[in-house]
């Protein structure tokens, strides 16, 4: 009789100290199931790892919950629910995540610019001095070998003045180096020409060496 | 001696539980220092079946804390450790 008894009581304690393997294909959990395979699919392991977690945890844990003998609707039905939110969650957040990337803008062609380093006017005049013929002349050839380019006669002045005057002054100055260009055999058609006053500084203005900087003519190549 | 097994059998249960309860916390500590910095689903994954582990021990339910921090370890095992 004792012998039964023992056995009896450890085969109890045995079943009572086990536990069910969680089966997470109840029909109670099918939504959230569902979800979570939803989620899987549109990348959340990869993409939302935190929230696919949480909500694959939380399956599991429902899924213990519904099996338990002392039976809490309300907890479970939380869990449940838990799970299908976070699983919806980890789907919209990795659509965010793996969203591919829009291809990055390609990189401003820096535009080819033609320096015509030492052309000078006359004091507030457009009139170009001499020494300022050989280097036009130079650019009359670099023209001439390239024939498919068209540019803008660009001209500066320095801040000295009123910007008005200094914008109508380099408005004439570019024309002026536009016009020997032509004369010299450039055909019309590829030439423009711009006066961008004193809006383009590329030195400083305080010294006499930044506004000798920024007056200046320079052929822009347009292509 | 019949006496002594029925007396074992008794306390089985309750010695295993002990054991359990004492475990798990150590086990899911060793876990997440394993784990730092591992932001993987793995990872996340072992992280939060350890916390149910955790919720299920704090409820006495030393059986089933057991079968979720062994999940976690699982987990823990494919997230590849530390990062």
């Amino acid at each position: 009789m004792m012998k039964r008894i023992s056995i009896t009581a450890a085969l109890l304690s045995m079943t009572a100290c086990s536990t069910a393997p969680l089966n997470i294909d109840r029909a109670e959990l099918a939504d959230a199931r569902a979800a979570i395979a939803d989620a899987k699919a549109a990348g959340a392991e990869k993409c939302a790892p935190k929230l696919q977690a949480e909500a694959v945890a939380s399956l599991y844990w429902a899924a213990h919950e519904l099996s338990e003998t002392d039976y809490h609707p309300e907890e479970n039905q939380q869990l449940t629910e838990d799970a299908l939110n976070k699983a919806k969650a980890a789907k919209k957040q990795a659509k965010i995540n793996c969203a591919p990337k829009p291809a990055p803008k390609p990189a401003p062609v820096k535009q080819e610019i033609i320096e015509l380093k030492g052309v000078q006017f006359e004091y507030n005049s457009a009139t170009l001095t001499r020494t300022s013929t050989a280097i036009l002349d130079a650019a009359v050839e670099t023209l001439v070998k390239r024939p498919d380019i068209r540019v803008e006669v660009a001209a500066h002045t320095d801040s000295t003045g009123s910007a008005d005057y200094n914008q109508q002054l380099s408005e004439r100055r570019a024309a002026s180096v536009m016009a020997y260009l032509q004369e010299h055999g450039i055909d019309a058609s590829r030439l423009t020409s711009k006066g961008y006053g004193e809006s383009q500084p590329i030195a400083d203005n305080s010294t006499e060496e930044g506004r000798a900087k920024n007056r200046r003519v320079e052929l822009r190549v347009l292509k | 001696m019949k006496l002594f097994t029925l007396i074992l059998a008794l306390v089985s249960c309750s010695w295993t539980a002990n054991a359990a309860l004492l475990s798990v916390d150590e086990r899911a500590d060793a876990m997440n220092a394993q784990l730092q910095g591992n932001n993987s689903y793995h990872a996340h994954l072992a992280r939060q079946l350890a916390d149910v582990a955790s919720a299920e021990k704090a409820q006495h339910d030393t059986a089933v804390a057991k079968q979720f921090i062994d999940m976690a370890e699982e987990e823990a095992a494919k997230a590849g450790g530390a990062q």
